[in-house]
């Protein structure tokens, strides 16, 4: 009864009170988080629920409802029935087991099944477990204890707002294990560096150099300092954009990407459009028409886009485009557009492909689901049976994947960016590895991985908001 | 049976008229091919040997259509192919002595009746050999061949006789459902020439053992069908083919080829264009480039293969325990292995031969760390479904350990996807391994890798520019063989696309 007039009139104290429950509900960990963040708060309560413990309902129940069972002497009862089954279990697995075990195991499960039965009666009678939780849970339904706590419990009362609805919640979340994942992905890279048994040292000051030198040189950059320090000054020059000096050449490193950064997206996202307006009509018309020759045609040069090595087929492109025909030139001018067409093609091709074939694969099985059929049933022409309803449920895996892939086509661009001498920040790291100068490639991997979890994310995210399946399959969970 | 009466399913269902129509366009595109290079655009020359291929090949595309024509002829008629049609494919099989693969295979295909996938091995063996003895035969054109060179080429012609005989032999006796019991110990036999790489000739003699035995009858029937779904995609039997054809030729080439010719400099001989001799040409050091390419092959499927299965195997393992345990076991892993996935393969790659140096080994480390996610995502996914099912609930009934459980009766039933995505990155590991030797990154620049050969290449790109369009022309074949082959299997084994 209660619970149908919340839904209908949310108000502020109830929804804290009912995002408590739900969090408290998700494990040990979220209470003590919520201990912590709340910890002012807290304390006074935990002081009250001990001092108030005397008017104990529940106990009172709970021991009335026990003499009760054990006078009506059911105890004996249910012990020869589990003594029973344990020994027809025991005979079947040709087990032997003393008498001892046996009337161990029975009166395991005979006070079990009391404490079972205790608490279904007990819950009969309306009567909840008096805990901690709940009495805390029923704190928050007053308004006065809100108006006094918000200030201490601020951070708590904010868990607990973004715990209240399930979208907020996802995106919550969702941030976090992004901010987990880019944490990780710095650390991990910085330790693989780390432990290189390479010494740029020795790289760039020569096999002449004296160990004072050198000594000089890691005390220069901290090289001599223990693993955890140097982490932290990387991990903190990451999030503050300010990676220092390169080794090589003394240039300030976070100057050299935000230069050569913007080169390689702007490559990226015009082969991604390039991709995008190519391959998904091509899938679309190889799904309509299956095994069709448009359709093996369609497939089998997809399938030859994602075969050719990128970096050989911008040789051939410079061979027969520039060397032989110069329509484009070979090598990259910021200046001349045309330019950018070559290095577009090619590192657009594979995606181009894979959008390709995603599109027909997902299309296929969309062609396929009931409510197509229902569509054609009711008359629609199949123009817009295509267009209205296969298209746009088609569309969701194929973003996600487009999300994906766009993260790989950035890593690849090291490669298509040496081929036709780009100064991006692919070739900035490969340029960087032979040394190795580990602040400028630590600096290149993480913030091209940090650029690729924020692409997913926002993908994600606004699945979350347009799709209804994901909408109503988080309120279930939430 | 029942009998089909509507012509044009009759059409789609029949093998034979779908293999006429591939091999017909093969033979047309690879005719056009000749067509175009027959002609020497800067000298403005003919040439006359390539003109030659161009003319077989045109009327071999004519005889292809008229089959196809007669094919569609008897099936309207009679509803079957008449014998009559069925000898015309034998002066196709000849097409081999050209190279014509598509339109031999396509004769062996039509001649029988009787197709078992024994019978198809046995072609594709007796294929796949001949190509090799034709390959190794380049060498006869140099200065001097190495000491096993003779030896080793007379057991490749006895082999393939061998295989000849054999496909009469299985066309004749070998059933869908069993072989008599003479061919038990033939079977045995033919397991003997995978040592020189030969897969075929391993499937063909697995097969016939199979059959002669008559033990299983369910595992037959499950070979049979496995087998003939995956051989009815033209294109997946091709790229195995491929990639059987590169792997038996890596495993022979020390036997039947100068390592010296790919790697020795030689410099009477600098940057040569293609002759007998050197039949792609020469580099800038008078090394062999089609020494190069063919022991270039086995680096590849080296690299190839080891960063694939170690990965595999980690990843595999690493899924199939979170997705039997789940919750938290699940939850850390996965949010482990995802600062893996964040991080591009070919990047993380990069940071981890910056770290240690570029060698192969570390090629092969760096390329496996990064693939590692992708297949710990497959194994947990379908690990998850089958943990579901009855049988796993039967085993923990019975008092199974968990780990029993997991590698004896989850796994083995959910390596099908496993072996599939794997088929597929292969091809990904031997781009991503050329392209890092292309970079310097990747193999040392003294071994005959691809990406080296095309290193040296794209330097030579305005004047001779055959050094850099070999190489990668093999990486290409190679990848698409893969990404074929791997399609077909995944459709085999999906039953959502029966």
């Amino acid at each position: 009864m209660t619970q149908s007039i919340n839904i209908y009139k949310p108000k502020i104290s109830s929804i804290f009170s009912s995002s408590y429950l739900k969090v408290t509900n998700r494990g040990k960990f979220y209470k003590i988080l919520l201990f912590i963040l709340g910890l002012p708060v807290h304390i006074v309560t935990v002081l009250t629920f001990y001092f108030g413990k005397g008017q104990n309902q529940y106990g009172n129940a709970y021991k009335s409802c026990e003499e009760q069972l054990v006078s009506k002497g059911l105890l004996g009862s249910w012990r020869k029935q589990f003594l029973e089954q344990e020994n027809t279990k025991a005979t079947f697995f040709h087990e032997t087991l003393t008498a001892e075990q046996l009337n161990k195991k029975a009166d395991l499960l005979v006070q079990e099944k009391l404490q079972k039965e205790i608490e279904r009666q007990v819950a009969a009678q309306g009567l909840e477990k008096y805990t901690y939780q709940s009495y805390f849970k029923q704190l928050l339904n007053s308004r006065n204890f809100l108006l006094i706590s918000v200030i201490p419990g601020v951070l708590m009362y904010v868990l607990l707002l973004l715990y209240s609805n399930p979208f907020v919640q996802f995106i919550f979340e969702r941030v976090l294990q992004t901010l987990f994942v880019i944490l990780g992905v710095a650390t991990l890279v910085f330790t693989i560096l780390y432990i290189s048994p390479l010494d740029p040292a020795r790289n760039i000051l020569g096999i002449e150099a004296t160990s004072e030198q050198i000594e000089n040189f890691n005390r220069l950059y901290g090289l001599d300092q223990p693993y955890l320090a140097q982490l932290w000054q990387s991990l903190s020059g990451l999030f503050t954009f300010d990676l220092g000096t390169s080794f090589a050449g003394k240039e300030d490193i976070m100057a050299s990407i935000a230069n050569k950064f913007p080169v390689t997206l702007q490559i990226a996202i015009l082969s991604l459009v390039m991709a995008v307006i190519i391959a998904i009509p091509v899938g679309i018309l190889s799904a309509i028409r299956p095994n069709s020759f448009l359709d093996y045609t369609f497939m089998i040069v997809a399938l030859i886009g994602l075969s050719i090595p990128s970096f050989w087929q911008g040789l051939i492109f410079i061979l027969t485009f520039s060397l032989e025909l110069s329509w484009f030139p070979a090598t990259y001018n910021p200046q001349n557009w045309l330019s950018l067409v070559l290095p577009v093609v090619v590192l657009g091709t594979t995606l181009c492909a894979s959008i390709a074939r995603m599109t027909r694969s997902s299309m296929l099985e969309v062609i396929n689901e009931d409510y197509i059929i229902t569509a054609k049933a009711k008359g629609l022409n199949e123009r817009k049976v295509i267009s209205k309803h296969a298209i746009r449920n088609a569309m969701i895996p194929i973003i996600t994947v487009i999300g994906l892939l766009f993260g790989g086509m950035l890593g690849g661009a090291s490669v298509t960016e040496k081929v036709f001498n780009i100064s991006g920040i692919g070739s900035y790291i490969v340029d960087k590895q032979f040394i190795p100068d580990i602040p400028a490639i630590l600096g290149g991997v993480v913030y091209i991985a940090i650029t690729i979890s924020i692409v997913n994310l926002v993908i994600d995210i606004t699945y979350a908001f347009f799709d209804p399946r994901i909408r109503s399959k988080m309120k279930k969970e939430g | 049976m029942k009998v089909i009466s509507n012509l044009k399913l009759l059409l789609k269902i029949t093998q034979e008229y779908g293999n006429a129509h591939f091999t017909l366009s093969f033979s047309a595109i690879f005719s056009l091919l000749f067509l175009l290079y027959s002609y020497n655009f800067n000298t403005q020359a003919v040439r006359p040997i390539v003109l030659v291929f161009f003319v077989v090949y045109l009327l071999t595309t004519l005889y292809v259509w008229l089959i196809s024509k007669s094919i569609k002829r008897d099936l309207a008629n009679h509803g079957n192919i008449h014998i009559r049609t069925r000898i015309l494919g034998y002066p196709l099989i000849l097409t081999v002595l050209v190279g014509n693969i598509f339109a031999s295979s396509f004769g062996f295909s039509l001649v029988t009746k009787n197709k078992t996938p024994e019978y198809t091995f046995a072609t594709y063996a007796f294929l796949t050999q001949l190509f090799i003895i034709g390959v190794s035969g380049f060498n006869l054109f140099k200065p001097y061949v190495i000491d096993s060179f003779l030896l080793v080429m007379g057991a490749f012609v006895l082999l393939a006789i061998i295989f000849a005989v054999m496909i009469i032999l299985v066309s004749k006796y070998v059933t869908q459902a069993s072989a008599p019991k003479w061919m038990l110990p033939i079977g045995l036999i033919l397991l003997l020439p995978v040592l020189t790489g030969n897969l075929f000739s391993l499937l063909l003699g697995y097969g016939l053992i199979k059959k002669a035995r008559q033990k299983d009858a369910s595992s037959i029937e499950k070979w049979q069908k496995m087998w003939s779904k995956i051989l009815r995609n033209s294109m997946a039997v091709f790229g195995m083919f491929f990639i059987i054809f590169m792997f038996s030729l890596s495993v022979i080439s020390p036997w039947t080829f100068d390592y010296d010719f790919a790697t020795q400099n030689n410099y009477s001989a600098i940057l040569q264009t293609p002759t007998l001799e050197y039949p792609l040409g020469t580099d800038d050091f008078g090394r062999d480039l089609f020494s190069r390419i063919v022991f270039g092959a086995q680096i590849s499927l080296i690299v190839g293969f080891f960063s694939t299965i170690i990965p595999a195997i980690i990843g595999g393992t690493l899924g199939a325990i979170t997705g039997y345990y789940g919750k938290k076991t699940d939850n850390i892993i996965m949010r482990l292995l995802d600062i893996l996935y964040a991080i591009p393969g070919i990047l993380l790659a990069i940071a981890i031969i910056a770290a240690f140096g570029a060698n192969t080994v570390n090629l092969i480390i760096a390329l496996s760390v990064g693939s590692i996610p992708t297949y710990a995502r497959t194994m947990r996914a379908t690990v998850m479904q089958i943990s579901n099912y009855e049988f796993v609930e039967s085993a923990r009934a019975l008092g199974a350990s968990d780990s029993t459980i997991i590698f004896k009766h989850i796994v083995p039933n959910s390596l099908a996807p496993m072996i599939v995505k794997a088929t597929l990155t292969i091809g990904g590991a031997v781009i991503s391994t050329s392209s890092l030797s292309f970079l310097g990154l990747g193999v040392e620049p003294h071994i005959p890798e691809w990406g080296n050969i095309l290193k040296i290449g794209s330097t030579y790109l305005e004047t001779h520019s055959y050094l850099a369009i070999f190489p990668g022309l093999c990486i290409m074949l190679l990848v698409l063989s893969f990404n074929f082959f791997g399609d077909g299997l995944r459709d085999a084994f999906d039953p959502k696309t029966n």
